[in-house]
């Protein structure tokens, strides 16, 4: 053997050895798809509108009280959109006060005089400022709740750098009801007090608490419900509550909160309140004592219990919990509210069986088909055939070595991309083939005719295989995950096919020939 | 084995025929696709909710439309799934406007009252995870453990609920309490802990998909994009490499290729997915590889007698080539027929794309590219163009 031949030996031997390398063992090194894995897929928008209306509800507070400080009475103002409000009642002269009042507190805004009003629009800089933040607090607080999840391996990403979209993927997760719901909840939780019943506790009608005020509810107070619910967690009726429209307290003056247990060994969330927090609670519920607290989720009252003593900064929240709702409220709560809502807008769930189907599968076809195109190569080109096979299996072996290497995801289509190329590899395999078989035909020596072959189906080989890499390239801009995965094995494997088909099997050609002195038939 | 040695077929004679032929398919294509609008589009492009349900005993499709449709969910389209005796149906549902967020919620809860009667809404061991199962275990420790050591007592518990759930991973589906009870580590107390706690849903969710309107509309412009991208890329490529008349054959072939597959699959009544345009771009790459391999012949045979006309030129390379084109389809069609018959339902429709577009891409090689390429030269061809093939005629 030449040393050219060596060299290009050790090459081939070096390549398909790293393949192996990266890919063994298989189970561990290969990257599964959510499709083949498990697991749940979201694509969940964040309702920044939500964020900036009430920002802006906050400062139309802020802006009235300003003016009434600065001795303007009776001025009111309207929100007429998430990021717009009119101001009524300011004299004409006075707009320079207010223009002032603005500028140091509520810089972002920008007004104009339209007859009696004042007409503010919130400048985009400031819009599309609350708007990124809000996303990017949505996606802390979500990476927090998934974080205590425990998943294996998660994605939370935004979509795109401006977007309002996040995508989650979470691998071999069970209970995809569970965590949408953990995800989304908002976890707004405020402390008010209850006015009726007056001990706490909830009553069985609406009507009863209307009855109680006479009929007219003060508009310092509103009625809130809560769920009464049998010891699976089934809701089986309502209570009412009238409570009064103040908070005591709310989440953002929690520090953090545990599942722990109550005296009667039922399930209760356990939260410790931070400095500030703790003093206003202490405040309240020592001048409260007798009265009812309600513990409001989301607008939903989860327990009102009684005010027995005055109370630091730490309490338990009861309510007809099973554990488990209080260990994913204990997370809710430690990573924070969210700062707006979040929508659903691509769910895909795959569960473990199905997955575990698609790869037996695929699996199934891929050595079928496999077998398939071996045979046919055997008996076409017979000797030859050999050589396509080599390069057929070290395409396989390489197409598997680079998805484990470069972290590539195999997907469900992944591996029909995979089946496909077993059939498409051998493609330049029989372009050269047939060049050679032609160029003997015409008379040529058999080391003629395989350089002839070898030399004259290159540009054949080239064209063919990178028009499927254009169609691959646009494919892989087109789709998400598991399409992805099949514009990757499939152009792994187009690449590969290119390595085996013109490097490796033009040097098994050379061997088999250097072999032998003189060569006069060649079995093709 | 040698197929076609020497062969000398005149294909371009008949041309005239084919093209009629192909028109006519092309007009049934259309007519099925775009007039009749048969083509059944999944959930990727048209929005709405799929779920795949496997059930303990065969349902009753149209028992199943009534419970879904009782739930206030229209027009779910409900069909099995899988191996025959596996029991396994998709029920889809189209997206109501306005709601994002499918109505997979509805329709699970509507079943879950149906089959599971009394205990509906409970614990469900066949749709619950493992966490909420090691939590229920932990809180009502059947082994009485907790009092020895909480720490010892909840790992206990975890591995216990993984082993049960594993148990339901293999079979999809628990169906009966000995199953349950077969489970290692599952004592007597355990199993009468669970059956008082928990019940056995008649059904398992094995999967659910929710495509929202916002989301599949961008799908369908994206997908409608990459498809027609694709193909422009196709002819500059090729018009780089050849010249203009052969790209615009390529293109016409192509094109050809895509609208009959798409004709053949919606009447064969395959869901037109996310999976679907990844089988159309691989078949577009496909069909032009398979031209381009006759194309490059006919410049090399161009290149050396320049004076014969291009029909007879464009004869000889399909015949040389006819070995080739020959043998690479059957190859594909090998691996993709085996897609086809033993991938599985996700794969399928994906599997006849291919499996159909090499036939077709195959013939389209020889009676559409070839004769387009000629056609295009008589109408717009000159002398020059033929003289030199890296020349653009245009």
């Amino acid at each position: 053997m030449s040393s050219k031949l060596l060299w290009r030996g050790l090459l081939i031997a070096a390549v398909v050895g790293l393949a192996i390398f990266s890919a063994y063992p298989l189970q561990e090194k290969l990257k599964l798809g959510l499709d083949l894995r498990g697991g749940i897929h979201l694509v969940l928008q964040v309702e920044v509108d939500d964020a900036v209306r009430s920002e802006t509800t906050k400062d139309i507070d802020r802006l009235l009280q300003e003016v009434a400080d600065a001795g303007l009475e009776g001025v009111t103002a309207n929100q007429t959109s998430s990021s717009s409000f009119e101001m009524q009642g300011v004299p004409q002269g006075r707009d320079r006060e207010v223009g002032g009042i603005v500028s140091e507190y509520m810089p972002g805004w920008n007004w104009q005089r339209r007859g009696d009003l004042l007409a503010f629009k919130m400048e985009i800089a400031n819009l599309n400022e609350i708007e990124n933040l809000a996303v990017k607090q949505a996606l802390e607080t979500i990476r927090n709740r998934v974080d205590e999840f425990g998943v294996a391996d998660p994605l939370i990403q935004r979509q795109g750098m401006e977007g309002d979209r996040i995508v989650v993927q979470l691998p071999g997760v069970d209970d995809p009801e569970r965590v949408k719901k953990l995800i989304k909840n908002t976890a707004f939780l405020e402390f008010r007090l209850v006015t009726h019943p007056p001990g706490g506790g909830g009553v069985a009608s609406r009507e009863e608490i209307t009855a109680h005020y006479g009929g007219q509810i003060p508009s310092s107070i509103e009625i809130l419900t809560g769920s009464i619910r049998d010891d699976q967690g089934r809701a089986i009726g309502q209570q009412f509550y009238a409570v009064e429209k103040r908070t005591v307290i709310t989440g953002r003056d929690l520090k953090t909160a545990r599942p722990g247990v109550g005296e009667f060994n039922q399930p209760v969330v356990n939260f410790y309140l931070t400095h500030e927090g703790g003093k206003l609670f202490a405040e309240a519920t020592g001048a409260n004592v007798g009265k009812g607290l309600a513990i409001v989720l989301d607008g939903n009252v989860v327990s009102a219990p009684n005010i027995r003593s005055r109370i630091g900064d730490s309490g338990l929240i009861e309510g007809s919990f099973t554990r488990q709702e209080v260990e994913d409220l204990s997370t809710v709560l430690r990573s924070g509210a969210l700062p707006a809502g979040i929508t659903y807008l691509e769910e895909r769930t795959v569960g473990p069986t199905l997955g575990q189907d698609s790869i037996r599968q695929g699996l199934r076809a891929g050595v079928i088909g496999l077998s398939l195109v071996v045979l046919a190569m055997l008996l076409v080109y017979k000797g030859t055939g050999l050589n396509a096979i080599v390069a057929l299996i070290l395409n396989i072996i390489l197409i598997f070595g680079a998805l484990a290497y470069f972290g590539a995801t195999l997907t469900l289509p992944g591996i029909a991309g995979i089946v496909l190329t077993i059939g498409m590899a051998v493609d330049a395999n029989v372009l050269i083939f047939e060049r050679i078989r032609e160029e003997l035909h015409h008379g040529r020596t058999v080391k003629s005719a395989i350089d002839a072959g070898f030399g004259k189906a290159l540009s054949s080989v080239m064209d063919a295989n990178i028009t499927t890499l254009i169609a691959a390239l646009f494919l892989f801009q087109f789709g998400t995950g598991p399409i992805r995965g099949f514009a990757v094995t499939l152009s792994i494997g187009i690449l590969a096919s290119l390595f085996t088909a013109i490097f490796v099997s033009r040097w098994i050609f050379d061997v088999v020939l250097s072999r032998r002195r003189r060569v006069d038939r060649l079995s093709i | 084995m040698e197929f076609f040695q020497n062969t000398n077929i005149d294909f371009m004679k008949y041309r005239k025929h084919f093209v009629l032929i192909s028109i006519a398919l092309l007009a049934i294509s259309v007519l099925e696709v775009f007039i009749q609008k048969s083509l059944n589009v999944g959930i990727d492009f048209a929005g709405g909710t799929q779920l795949t349900i496997k059930f303990s005993d065969k349902p009753e499709v149209d028992e199943l439309r009534d419970v879904v449709s009782a739930a206030g969910v229209r027009d779910a389209q409900i069909q099995r799934f899988g191996a025959e005796e596996a029991d396994e149906v998709i029920i889809k549902t189209a997206t109501v406007a306005g709601n994002e967020e499918g109505t997979q919620a509805e329709v699970v809860q509507a079943l879950d009252e149906r089959f599971n009667g009394e205990s509906a809404g409970g614990f469900d061991l066949n749709r619950r995870g493992r966490d909420a199962l090691a939590s229920l275990l932990l809180e009502s420790d059947p082994d009485r453990v907790v009092a020895q050591d909480p720490e010892v007592a909840r790992q206990r518990y975890e591995e216990l609920a993984e082993a049960i759930l594993e148990q339901r991973r293999v079979n999809g589906l628990l169906e009966s309490w000995d199953e349950v009870a077969g489970v290692a580590g599952v004592s007597n107390e355990v199993r009468t802990a669970l059956e008082r706690q928990t019940y056995l849903g008649e059904f398992a969710v094995l999967g659910s998909e929710n495509v929202g309107p916002q989301i599949g509309a961008e799908l369908r412009r994206k997908g409608i994009l990459a498809v027609v991208s694709s193909l422009l890329g196709m002819l500059i490529y090729i018009w780089f490499r050849f010249e203009l008349r052969f790209g615009v054959g390529a293109l016409v072939a192509v094109t050809h290729d895509v609208l009959i597959v798409l004709g053949l699959f919606s009447m064969a009544g395959f869901e037109f997915n996310l999976t679907t345009i990844a089988g159309f771009l691989t078949l577009i790459g496909y069909s032009v590889n398979d031209t381009v391999v006759v194309f490059d012949r006919v410049r090399e045979n161009l290149r050396r007698s320049r004076r014969e006309p291009l029909v007879e030129t464009m004869n000889k390379s399909l015949n040389q080539t006819l070995s080739r084109t020959v043998l690479t389809s059957g190859t594909t069609l090998l691996a993709v027929g085996s897609l086809l018959l033993f991938g599985g339902d996700v794969l399928r429709g994906f599997a006849f794309i291919i499996t159909v577009g090499v036939i077709v891409g195959t013939y389209s090689s020889i009676y559409v590219a070839s004769p387009f390429a000629l056609l295009w030269e008589k109408w717009f061809g000159s002398e020059r163009g033929r003289q030199s093939p890296r020349q653009s005629p245009a």
